[in-house]
Order: structure tokens, then sequence, then C-alpha cells
């Protein structure tokens, strides 16, 4: 039996985890019309991959709109350049359709490289052009001929999947960049991270942890990320891959082609995070490296235990739902709530797969449910169904969460607060207290009137209850 | 200048997201996009992270096989959808640029949906590729097909149609509203798109699927019975709700700027007086005294400050208007659109004015560094050269995404003049440090 009514359509993709056995989840197949999905399309997903990258030009050859929509909306910090933060577009009009874009970009190109010289420019493909066919690959090809930089496309026509497509296909356009230019790295123990987006800063609470074990990050995929870093990681040794939906893809090539192992890990949470240490320096088979390792464990758990110990007593017992884009950050609040002390109650995702789902199964309690591609319809008698207290999920979600009087924590990109690393958790605990035990939740939703009282009027109940007989009038 | 062939950081929209607005002015009625999935999604994250209320917008979901066999299909299983799960009064189909560039024709498939499913809810289709025009003609647009589909001549009705015809706030639209009931004719007016509630809506027990409030389908069709039509803003978009019951239902149509500064509303307030003959109550004539002794307060502090104003056209003309009014200098004029009759309104309010059509942030960033700008006044896109130039920014309009308040912000009438004056004023006492 289901746990909600739904679309036609949908039912298979909401289940409810009973006993021992895997909940098998109807996913990754294309979006119900008119259900109002929460997902995005494949150029979103290209953009968000590609966009942390700091000094690339990122120009999107379509119309106005899927530049204007994308412009420095996400909260992916730089220590440095801020090319990223401009969003460049065609922005190709009623002529461009009819008689093909391609001058136009060619054009573009030229005039900004010339403009702002960055080291390599990603060109998006947007619907239409999948429609007239400009072709996006020739006119790069000669871009970067004639300009001796980098200018890649990005395939990313809106209507051909879901995000899951575009980070494909960021993915491939990063791969064009990796290997093309020489480094020796400084370190034996050399590491790319994978699909670390430096959210809030995310990246510079744990780089500092890896750096003090004796390891070099070459290159960040992508957040704080620079092109020439990019070019050279090749010369990792190790890919850690934190979000698995955007980059499994990427690390898969990278080991094919040049053959760097990676492992999947995440930054989040205590226990997520002594794992993720702990793998680099197990991968490394340094005994020295291990023990910093636990070294850095013991004593940054230690410091941040206290506030952690504070904030588990505030928040632990309310029950949480999780609604991601990805897989892998849900599977990772998953074991951070439970080191706040925190039920799930429900756990969804935009883009997971049968892996992923079967993964979440595993992990979670009896009871809990599990939803692929959820909508606000869906989500909201979910949210009542399972009596949550708080939804852990983007800006989309957050404000439907707060008409229904649930707690809120936004753990998308478009946050402002560092939640990875040890400090992270304690910002995470500490948010999560916030917006649970705010006093706003327990304001009276209905003003108790003398007069107006929400079954009637003092006076019609009065009147009620001594037609009734059981009161006197006047009592 | 040469011609551009890139636009950085735009000051536009696409015109889907301009239907949204206009849609969700009209009681129960939910806008659906004919197109890839991403639209909505990224139109509804806008959206909300502006109103910071959430914003449904449903999507026919085209994929790669509706792309190449036609979006017929996914665009009927759309409305069914839409229809169960939210039970609309209306439905407001927008087009993208995916859907026009393959050639679906919506108004039939819409025919041949109502045939199928035995359906008479109202849908009203809108064209908007956002390939051409921007947010503003968008919006137009929608409402001009509101009245498309929905008017209808019946019996003359005598009133009077309040259109707001360029995108301001619900609080605008709310004080309007108001400034209407408390003059004593609220039955006399038809104001549409109104989305004083949709989109800022009060948090209640069990909230509805689609947020109460917007004008009711009746009133909607009743438009074409109206005895006459007052348009505020939209006056530099080629499409016109008002135009369309002109022309088809001979209901004349005045169209005025928005009623944004002292003489703008002193504009509004002599035409509804004229229709109604019923003079303006006390209480705005108070606030109208209040507005001009606050400007008194101020002057001093304005005179001669230069101010960079962009956004949309409407509110921009309103806002370059009001400046002078109160001796500052409109220094730096720009709008994401192309219009030589914006530009002739802007010149003459001001003769120096620097002014910039079918702008981008990067040109109106240029302009700014050498102009000795003091101020800026315009959407929050603003903030990356307001930090850069450390110029105080006063956020006005769409979007405001980084400060609380868009859905609160008034800008109309004497009051939304006179809060105007003082945000400006106090943002340049902050900056220096008074």
């Amino acid at each position: 039996m289901s746990v909600i009514k739904t679309f036609e359509g949908r039912e298979g993709h909401i289940s409810q985890k009973t006993g021992y056995d895997p909940v098998s989840l109807s996913c990754s197949n294309e979006s119900l019309a008119g259900a109002v999905s929460q997902r995005a399309c494949v150029y979103s997903g290209a953009r968000v991959v590609l966009n942390p990258l700091t000094d690339a030009l990122h120009l999107v050859h379509g119309p106005i709109g899927c530049a204007s929509y994308t412009w420095d909306i996400r909260g992916s910090s730089s220590s440095g350049p801020d090319l990223y933060k401009n969003s460049f577009s065609t922005d190709m009009s009623e002529l461009d359709v009819v008689y093909g874009g391609e001058k136009k970009l060619a054009r573009a190109i030229r005039d900004l490289a010339e403009r702002f010289h960055p080291p390599a420019i990603f060109v998006y493909s947007t619907c239409i052009v999948g429609i007239i066919g400009d072709d996006l690959k020739a006119v790069c090809r000669s871009a970067t001929a004639e300009l001796g930089l980098p200018v890649i496309p990005v395939r990313s026509e809106g209507f051909r999947g879901n995000k899951n497509e575009g980070y494909k296909a960021a993915c491939n356009a990063l791969f064009e960049l990796v290997g093309t230019k020489e480094h020796r790295p400084a370190s034996p123990y050399a590491i790319n991270l994978l699909g670390e987006y430096n959210v809030a800063g995310d990246l510079w609470a744990i780089k500092p942890l890896f750096e003090e074990m004796g390891i070099e990050v070459v290159a960040t995929f992508t957040g704080d990320g620079r092109v020439a870093e990019i070019q050279r990681s090749h010369t990792a040794r190790l890919n850690l891959v934190q979000c698995s939906g955007s980059m499994t893809y990427l690390a898969k090539k990278m080991e094919e082609r040049y053959g760097i192992p990676y492992q999947h890990i995440s930054f989040f949470g205590l226990g997520d995070l002594a794992s993720a240490l702990r793998c680099a320096a197990r991968f490394f088979a340094d005994e020295s490296m291990l023990a910093k390792a636990e070294e850095i464990i013991e004593r940054e758990t230690a410091q941040v235990m206290p506030k952690i110990v504070y904030y588990r007593s505030r928040v632990q017992g309310k029950k949480a739902a999780i609604y991601m884009g990805g897989a892998a950050k849900a599977v990772s609040l998953v074991r951070a709530f439970e080191e706040l002390g925190m039920e799930v109650v429900i756990i969804g995702t935009q883009t997971g797969d049968r892996d992923d789902y079967r993964k979440i199964s595993c992990m979670v309690r009896d009871g809990t449910v599990i939803v692929d591609d959820a909508n606000p319809l869906e989500l909201r008698e979910l949210l009542a169904v399972q009596k949550a207290d708080l939804l852990v999920a983007g800006v989309k979600e957050r404000f439907f969460a707060y008409k229904l009087g649930i707690a809120f924590c936004d753990f998308n990109h478009d946050r402002t607060t560092s939640f990875e690393g040890y400090d992270g958790l304690v910002n995470f605990a500490q948010e999560l207290d916030a917006s649970l035990n705010s006093p706003v939740w327990r304001l009276p939703l209905r003003r108790s009137s003398p007069i107006v009282g929400s079954q009637g009027s003092e006076i019609e109940k009065t009147i009620e209850k001594a037609a009734e007989g059981g009161v006197q009038a006047g009592v | 200048m040469s011609e551009s062939y890139s636009t950085i950081n735009p000051c536009n929209m696409c015109m889907p997201m301009g239907s949204v607005l206009a849609f969700r002015g009209v009681e129960g009625c939910m806008p659906l996009f004919h197109g890839s999935q991403g639209c909505a999604t990224y139109m509804r994250l806008y959206l909300a992270h502006h109103f910071r209320e959430p914003v449904d917008i449903a999507s026919s979901a085209l994929s790669e096989k509706g792309t190449v066999y036609g979006g017929s299909a996914n665009l009927k299983m759309g409305l069914k959808n839409l229809i169960i799960g939210y039970s609309p009064k209306a439905i407001g189909v927008a087009t993208t640029c995916l859907a026009e560039t393959i050639g679906d024709d919506i108004v039939q498939i819409i025919n041949e949906f109502r045939a199928e499913e035995k359906s008479n809810i109202p849908i009203i289709p809108v064209s908007t590729p956002s390939y051409s025009a921007s947010h503003e003609e968008g919006y137009a647009r929608a409402l001009q097909a509101l009245v498309q589909s929905l008017a209808r001549r019946t019996e003359p009705g005598g009133r009077i149609n309040l259109i707001i015809g360029s995108f301001v706030s619900p609080a605008d639209v709310r004080y309007l509203k108001n400034m209407i009931i408390d003059w004593g004719f609220a039955d006399g007016f038809i104001l549409f798109p109104d989305i004083s509630e949709t989109l800022d809506a009060p948090r209640e027990e069990n909230p509805p699927r689609i947020t109460e409030g917007g004008t009711t389908l009746e009133d909607m069709v009743d438009t074409a019975n109206s005895r006459c039509t007052l348009t505020i803003g939209g006056r530099f978009q080629s499409s016109s709700a008002g135009g369309f019951l002109e022309r088809e239902f001979r209901v004349p149509q005045t169209a005025l700027p928005l009623p944004i500064g002292l003489k703008d509303t002193d504009l509004f307030v002599s035409m509804l007086e004229e229709q109604t003959g019923i003079a303006l109550p006390e209480r705005y004539e108070a606030q109208r005294g209040r507005l001009l002794d606050t400007l008194a307060d101020v002057h001093k502090y304005l005179a001669g400050v230069r101010v960079a104003v962009y956004g949309d056209s409407d509110i921009v003309l309103g806002l370059t208007r009001f400046l002078c009014e109160a001796g500052a200098i409109p220094a730096v004029v720009a709008t994401g659109l192309r219009s030589t009759r914006f530009e002739a309104e802007i010149r003459a309010a001001s003769e120096d004015a620097l002014i910039l059509l079918g702008a981008d942030f990067s040109q109106i960033h240029d302009k700014i560094r050498n102009a000795r700008i003091d101020l800026m006044l315009g959407t929050s896109n603003g903030r990356q050269i307001s930090k850069k130039e450390g110029i105080p920014l006063v956020r006005v309009g769409l979007p405001n995404h980084d400060r609380v308040g868009a859905t609160r912000q008034l800008l109309v009438g004497y009051e939304g003049a006179t809060r105007l004056a003082d945000a400006i004023t106090n943002a340049l006492l902050d900056e220096n440090n008074l």
C-alpha cells in the first residue's frame, strides 16, 4: 500500500521501509509532466558543476533567461579570481534562431577572450541550440586554435535528460582539460578532491586537514578551482569523490586513462570526516600519516564535542526529513542526524539511482519513507504523515516548510554557512537548533479572542452548553 | 558603441518569467510552462528567493522524445496532472523557446485536450518564446492573453478596470486596493492582476495548495463590460490587455505611468477622481501632505546626490521622475529594454541623464564607474557593483534576492514615495557615518 495518495505513475517512486528488505524504488526516469518536479535541467546540472571554477569564463549560448537565472546564485566561494561570478550569454534572438547563432557565438568568444583573458572558456549549449543545430564543437575547435586557449563545448541542451546528464556533460568538459599541463607534486602523497564545491567556504575547513597529514591537494573539482589545477590533476595518485552523483563519472574516466583510483568519501559529519581522513592515509599505507590522521581526528573531535553535546541535547529526538538533489549528501545527512540523536523519517532525492536507494534503504530505520523525484504536493503530505519537525533541502522547499510550520535547514548550494569539517557540523547543529527551537513556531496561529473563538464565540459556546443542559448560563 | 555579441550579467529575464507574475494574479490560476523541466524549476527558484514564498509552476517536462515528435502528449499529460493535483480554477500555459522552436501549436493542443478530457477549466495560452523581448513583455502578453481568453461581452457593467500593467510588489497592489476601498468604490472596480495575497500569503493552518486571493474569474470575464480601463505602467510593451479591451469591446483605455512619486500619483488620483466623481479621501490627502513634509525634511540630504537607477522600464521611469522631484540627480538611468519612447520620457525628466537601453550590468558598471555615483537604486542584481565601487544600494524591484521584505516593499502612492525618500536618505546617512 502506498504511503500517500499521489499522481498516477508516481506511486512506485514513494515507498516505506518495513522490515529488513531493501526498498525497491522506481527512479532514473523522466519527470512526470504537470507534477511540479523539483528537478532542473541538463544545463543546470552542467552549470552547477563547472561554475565554481573561479577563473574560467562561463558563456551560455542561448536566450537570455538561462544566463539570468544562473548568475551568481550559488554560494561557492573563491579565494581569488571572481570571473565565475559573471554570467555571459550570447543572448540569442529570433534572428539567431532562424539563421543560426554560430557566427554570433564565434564573435562573442573572441570578444570575451580579448576582454577578460580567461585561461579557459566553457560554452554551454541550451535547448534551442540543440534544436537549430548550431555546431558548437566546430565553433569551439576553431576558437581554440585561433585564441590559443581551451574553448570547451558543454553539451547541456536542457531537454536531453535531467541534471545527471548535465553532470556528465560537465565531466566530459572537465576531462578535456585534465592532463593538459605538466606538474610534479611536491608531496609524494598527492590527491584530488572531486565533488567538493566550496559552498560557503567548506573546502577551507577540509584542505588544511589533508595538508597537516602531509597530503598535497592538486586540484579540487571544482570548488575554489582554477583551470590550471584541473589541467594538472592527472598527477595526483588518488581521487576522493564526495558528491558521487556528479563526479563518479569523471573519476572513472580518470581511472581509465590515468590509472588514478578513486574512493567515495564525505566531509560532513564526525564519522564520515574521520573515515575520509583515514581512507586517504590507508591508501598511501603510511604509518606516520595514519597516526597523524588519528591525532587530528582525536584533537578536532575533542575540540568540538562539548558544542556537539550541547546542541544534541537541544535537538535529539526530533524528526528530520531530507530532500536533496543527489544521494551522496542525503546518505551523509542520515549519519549526521544519528550523531545528533535525531531520527530520519523521510529521505528523498531528485536524481538518485537504484543503487543509491538500495544503500539508503539499508541505512534508515523501519518506517522511514524513501521518495524519488518528489514534488511539493507529495512532500507536503509526507511531512504531515511522517510528523517531521524539520526539513533539510534547498530554497524551493524552504518556504513551503515554513508555511507548514516546519523547521528548515538549507543544505544546498545557496547556503551561506559552512557545514563541512569539524566546525561545520557545529554550524549545522546550531542551525538545526535555531530553527527547531525557535519561538516563532510556538506563537499562536490563531489569536484567542474574547468574542470570536476557534469554535464560535464564547457566548455561542455558553449558549450551546446551556442548551445541552450541561452548564448553567453565566457560569 | 560597437555592436555587442554577448551580454554580461543580464538586466533582463525571459518572457515566461513575466507570465507567471501575471497568471498568479488571477484566482486559482496555475502557470504551466510548455518546455523543458528546467525552465519551471529555475524560475520557481528565482521567484521563491525574491518573494520568500513557495511558487509552484508546472511543466510539460519536454524530453528528447517530445522534442523530436512534438510535445502534444507531454502538454496534455501536464494539464491533466495539474488539474488532478491542484484543482486549479484556471491554467495559464506559457510557451518557452523550446516549444516555440519545435513549432508546437499550443492552441490546437489545448483544444484537443478540452475535447478529449471534456474539461471546461479555462486554459489560457500565451506565446512567450524566451528568445524574443523580455520578462516585461511576457507579463504584458500574459495579461493580454488573460482578457483575450476570458473577457466576454454580456451586459454593460459600469465598472472601471484597473490594470496593473507592469510588475509591482504585492504591497503596492494591496495599497491600491485599500485606496479604492477607502475611497468607497470597492464594488466599482476590477483590479487585475491581483498578487497582493497570492504572492504574499499569511501563515495559517492547512494552507491551500494554491494560495488564496487574486482577481476572480468572474471579474476577468466582466472586464469586457466595464465602462473604462485605467492601466498603470506597461506603456513600453507592445502587448496590452487594456488595448485589447478597447479594440475588441470598445472599453476606452487611459494608460498612465506607475504612480511613483508625487506628480505621477497626483495624475493617477486625478484620473480616479475624474472617473468616479468622488474626491480623494482625506487620509490620502494627509499622506500627500506627509510626503511633501518628508521631502522638505530630506531635501538637503538629497540635493545634488547622483543616483544610478536601473531595472524594469516603468519602475525606472517612476524612480527617475521621483528623484528629480526630490532634488537628486538621476545620473545613470538603465533598463534592459530597448525603447525609444522610454528614452524620450527619461530625457524629458532629465536632460543630463546618461541613458542606457538594452543594458547589461557590465555596461551599467562601466557608466557607474565614471559618473561619480553616490547611490544605486534598483534590483539586488546591482550588489556586485555596489560592493566593488563602495556605493550604497537601495533595493527596489525584482529581484531582491539578498534582503528580506520584497513582498512588503511599497513603492507606489504617496506613502510609497515617502518610504522611498526615507530609505534613500538613510542609506546616504549610513554611508556618511552620520
